[in-house]
């Protein structure tokens, strides 16, 4: 820890952070940076969750201090936007709404502990020095180049495992269930990498599961994990994921308590979801009425001919996948094709082939490798 | 800004709105509606602004994006106000100019002014324009003047007044007595009573009640309601709100198809400006009346636009229609009674409110009262939205308004009301447009899509398509509609084929009877009607294709063959390069023929001839191969 003790005020400049406090709430902003200076700890405050990400992500902190209110993003969202951007800094939570559903929901989010405001200078200090341990390990499970390097070993493992075994038992789980579940879960992962033909690490596929797991959590929390709202969930995993993957439709399933039967009834039910991978870019050919006596029908065929696939399917790199659409009411262009969010009218097969050129360099362009 | 209290503050907002309007003698409005942003009206608009700003005349001349004008052929279209001179087809390139003619100077537009067709003279304003000189835009009229972002917009052209005038003066039951005394019929295809509706909901026992507005335009050729909500989303929105007081709901629900993102976007908006406003929530205008509203989004089902679907959506079930032993209006969402109107119905209420309903029934038909919105598009030259008093004859809305059909080709029929409608023949042309008159000659009145086809246009082709779509969509829940419209689709599939039988006709007629006795909602009920009016009028045309196995549109594929007129053949190649399956052959001495085996009749060789040469023919399928034996001789473009 650190041992320089800052004058107040000072917002340290550069180089990482102890915590980092993401609140709009201006005086007790304040008030805990004071008292977590005055213990000895580095700490920068932002009054929003923009600018604090931000900061996360460069100054790593070892713990971010989060309100739940915060004026330019919903409070869970940041939280799982944290998770992301700097998934080594240990979130803890506070909130002028103490209500245990908030705590749930926060601690389910991933934080590590809820504060209710207002906070007392004994419990804040006490709390940032346990998730500065916390973060010390993540930071070196995180493997070399972060800070610390070294990393846990199998004892490190077994605390945390005691940790999520206490908490398992506090909540009425047996460790059979737990284990039961978990392991479902991994097969899930291993099944979704198995179906999409990727091969990559064991550990990775865990990751890559739990990451897809908490981009969910943070679309139903936009809707308080109302069961009402499914149609609207699925709609925003579809737009997220590109597709409706089975995990995640799993994990809906639980976390809404709804059977599996009727989400992928619905998931069937509708033309907006898709159960296999789509490509990068959605071609869309209109097949209103309009459209149709225009001459949408050699449209597709010129289409289908020239990326070589038929309606419904995707190429083999995942680039495009060619769909038909009931009118997307832009009648006065038929026969229109819609390629991502833009419309072309009635492209010939060397307009056509020109767009899909522009937008595969697009793609080379802003591929960071 | 703070929250408007009372219908004094409103009165003081429009001032200041007005005035903020008027601080700039002119205001260009670009047409930023979903077909003219196709043609690059984003652009347009962005280099009007640099443009103005370069100029240093920001204080002068003001930019306004706005929603759908509805001339949607000719976009993007630019209006300059207060003179309502219009330009067509504007392009960047043409920004310099317009800025130019705005501050005096002379600048050579005339190519993007409107040309008569009869006597070759431009027509510069908007209202001499024949598009719009026989139109009568109530529910349209605002979008040139408005951009749909910005309340104070909608303020100052007069919105929101009729809230005010309800909530200061009207109780309820005055508010429901004038929609019933306007007669207004739901404009979202069964042209049901509104106020009918209302009262049902209102007398209705259960609460909370629910007011909702149906924008899931599934109707495959129509656009109009997507136009309103993004072009003018707070006159649907003050309706709604008029619905909900009179009918005495506390919550509402906009139901957006999710294809329409724009709309949505822009209904999301005026949510959150009409509540930052206090139009929306607790105690609205100091009146005691408290409502809001929720955004659904619909994730692409034709079905779930019928009422009880819908709300069977909302709930977040699979939208499948049930038996309606009880209307929705009575229970609906959650068992609730629950009054869905469509978007335009909603958007006709501010104005019956605010001029009474005298004014309103003063327009229109005895049965069906005010102006009717239809998207006129398909084989004719002005496409776009038109709006038009109940009445006017189908002549006067194809040929006076849409300028007729393109091309010197011939017009054959015109289809209204959808995949639940039917085709209506040039004998029928002038057939006064209203809800009875369509339904009576086997067509409907629908959301108001209106597709003019031509002789290209194969009326077996059209009842074939609307069938694949009903096919597709119907939700299987009834067997009448689910096996119904499969078993049509593939006698129909049989018949474009060439493979059709005689007996066929009669048993898609039977079918069809039984279907629209038998089936459960109205999809299934309505689903026969394109066959049976096509099989009405154009019979002749079935039979074509059931001995002759010819195609006299040339459109339905396996009855047709593309081939190379060697006589007309002008050598320019414009047929290989189009061609992308490389169907075309050219043989060493430039004789250039069509490979019939690779061949996947896509029409790219037949698009690409030029029209000079008019040498890639369609033929039908059965000559090709045996030039002279003595079938027809193949014909030219005009096939």
């Amino acid at each position: 820890m650190n041992t320089r003790k800052p004058v107040a005020g000072e917002q340290p400049a550069e180089g990482p952070l102890d915590v980092l406090i993401i609140d709009g709430e201006e005086a007790f902003a304040a008030a805990c940076r004071r008292t977590l200076e005055h213990a000895g700890f580095r700490v920068a405050t932002s009054g929003t969750a923009g600018q604090g990400l931000a900061l996360a992500e460069t100054r790593h902190p070892g713990v971010v201090l989060l309100a739940l209110e915060l004026p330019d993003m919903p409070g869970a969202e940041a939280l799982g936007a944290l998770s992301r951007q700097a998934p080594a800094a240990v979130p803890v939570v506070a909130s002028a709404h103490g209500t245990v559903d908030a705590a749930v929901e926060s601690m389910k989010l991933g934080a590590f502990d809820f504060l209710a405001k207002p906070v007392g200078a004994e419990k804040l200090v006490e709390t940032v020095r346990r998730g500065l341990n916390l973060s010390v390990l993540r930071k070196e499970a995180a493997g070399p180049g972060a800070a610390g390097a070294q990393a846990p070993d199998k004892y490190d493992l077994l605390l945390q495992g005691l940790d999520v075994l206490g908490e398992a038992y506090s909540l009425g789980l047996e460790k059979r269930q737990l284990l039961d579940e978990l392991t479902w879960l991994e097969n899930e992962a291993k099944y979704h990498a198995e179906s999409l033909g990727q091969i990559k690490k064991k550990e990775r596929v865990i990751l890559d599961i739990r990451n897809d797991l908490l981009e969910s959590d943070v679309i139903m929390r936009r809707y308080d994990f109302h069961k009402n709202a499914l149609i609207q969930v699925l709609l925003d995993v579809q737009e997220k994921f590109r597709w409706l993957p089975r995990h995640v439709l799993n994990w809906i399933s639980g976390r809404l308590n709804i059977p599996v039967r009727d989400i992928y009834t619905i998931a069937h039910f509708y033309e907006a979801f898709s159960l296999e991978p789509r490509g990068r870019h959605i071609v869309q050919v209109c097949t209103g009425t309009a459209c149709h006596v225009r001459g949408a029908s050699e449209l597709l065929t010129r289409i289908s001919a020239t990326l070589g696939v038929k309606p419904g399917e995707t190429d083999a790199r995942q680039a495009f996948t060619l769909e038909t659409v009931h009118c997307i009411g832009c009648c006065a262009l038929a026969p229109v094709v819609q390629i991502d969010s833009r419309y072309h009218r009635n492209p010939s097969k060397s307009q056509f082939e020109k767009i899909i050129q522009s937008l595969e360099k697009e793609e080379v362009d802003t591929c960071p490798a | 800004m703070s929250r408007i209290e009372t219908p004094a503050d409103l009165a003081r907002l429009r001032d200041q709105a007005v005035a903020r309007r008027n601080s700039r003698g002119t205001w260009v409005a670009v047409c930023a509606g979903t077909g003219c942003r196709a043609y690059g009206a984003e652009a347009l608009a962005e280099s009007l602004e640099k443009e103005v700003e370069k100029r240093g005349l920001g204080k002068k001349i003001g930019v306004r994006k706005t929603g759908c004008h509805g001339f949607c052929e000719r976009g993007p279209l630019v209006v300059v106000q207060p003179s309502d001179v219009c330009y067509l087809g504007a392009q960047p390139k043409n920004v310099p100019a317009i800025v130019d003619k705005l501050e005096g100077k002379d600048a050579a537009l005339d190519k993007l002014l409107y040309v008569d067709a009869e006597n070759g003279k431009p027509l510069a304003r908007l209202d001499e324009i024949p598009f719009y000189k026989h139109q009568q835009r109530v529910v349209l009229g605002d979008n040139v003047h408005i951009d749909a972002s910005d309340i104070l917009d909608y303020i100052a052209v007069g919105g929101y007044a009729a809230l005010a005038k309800a909530l200061s003066g009207m109780t309820p039951e005055e508010v429901l007595q004038e929609v019933k005394e306007a007669k207004l019929r739901g404009r979202g295809g069964g042209g049901f009573p509104a106020g009918r509706k209302w009262e049902t909901t209102r007398k209705a026992p259960g609460e909370p009640k629910y007011v909702i507005v149906n924008a899931d335009e599934g109707d495959p050729g129509a656009y109009m309601d997507r136009s309103i909500l993004e072009g003018n989303p707070h006159g649907v929105l003050e309706g709604l709100i008029l619905g909900a007081y009179a009918i005495g709901a506390g919550e509402g629900f906009i139901y957006v198809r999710q294809e329409y993102p724009l709309a949505r976007e822009h209904a999301q908006k005026a949510l959150d400006q009409a509540r930052e406003y206090g139009l929306l929530g607790e105690n609205i205008l100091g009146s005691g009346f408290s409502f809001d509203v929720k955004i659904h989004r619909g994730a692409g089902a034709f079905v779930s636009g019928e009422s009880s679907a819908l709300m069977s959506a909302i709930e977040g079930h699979v939208g499948e229609p049930r038996p309606k032993y009880i209307h929705t209006s009575e229970k609906g969402v959650w068992g609730k009674p629950s009054c869905l109107n469509n978007v335009e119905t909603w958007a006709n209420v501010p104005h019956i409110i605010n001029r009474g309903a005298e004014w309103f029934t003063g327009m229109g038909t005895e049965g069906s009262k005010g102006t009717k919105i239809f998207s006129l598009v398909g084989k004719v030259n002005n496409t776009g939205l038109v709006e038009v008093p109940m009445g006017i004859t189908l002549r006067d809305i194809i040929f006076k308004i849409g300028g007729g059909v393109p091309g010197g080709k011939k017009f054959k029929a015109v289809q209204t009301g959808g995949p639940s409608g039917g085709v209506i023949p040039e004998s029928m042309l002038d057939l006064p447009v209203d809800f009875d008159e369509l339904t009576r000659v086997g067509s409907m009145m629908g959301s108001g899509g209106m597709i003019v086809m031509d002789e290209n246009t194969c009326m077996v082709d059209t009842a074939r398509y609307y069938m694949s779509f009903l096919a597709h969509e119907s939700c299987g829940k009834c067997v009448p509609c689910r096996e119904g419209t499969r078993q049509m689709l593939r006698i129909l599939d049989r018949i474009v084929a060439g493979e059709g039988k005689e007996e066929d006709l009669a048993v898609l007629e039977e079918l069809g009877d039984f279907m629209e006795d038998a089936s459960l909602c109205a999809l299934g009920q309505s689903a026969p009607f394109p066959v049976l009016s096509t099989l009405k009028y154009f019979r002749g045309e079935y039979e074509e294709h059931i001995r002759e196995k010819r195609c006299r549109a040339g459109v339905c594929t396996p009855l047709i063959a593309y081939d190379i007129d060697q006589e007309t053949c002008g050598k320019c190649g414009a047929c290989l390069r189009a061609c992308p399956v490389a169907a075309v052959d050219q043989s060493a001495d430039k004789v250039f023929t069509i490979l019939q085996e690779k061949c996947i009749k896509c029409g790219a060789c037949f698009t690409a001839c030029p029209e000079k040469f008019s040498a890639v023919i369609k033929v039908p399928a059965y000559a090709i191969g045996k030039p002279s034996a003595g079938n027809p001789p193949p014909a030219g473009k005009q096939v």
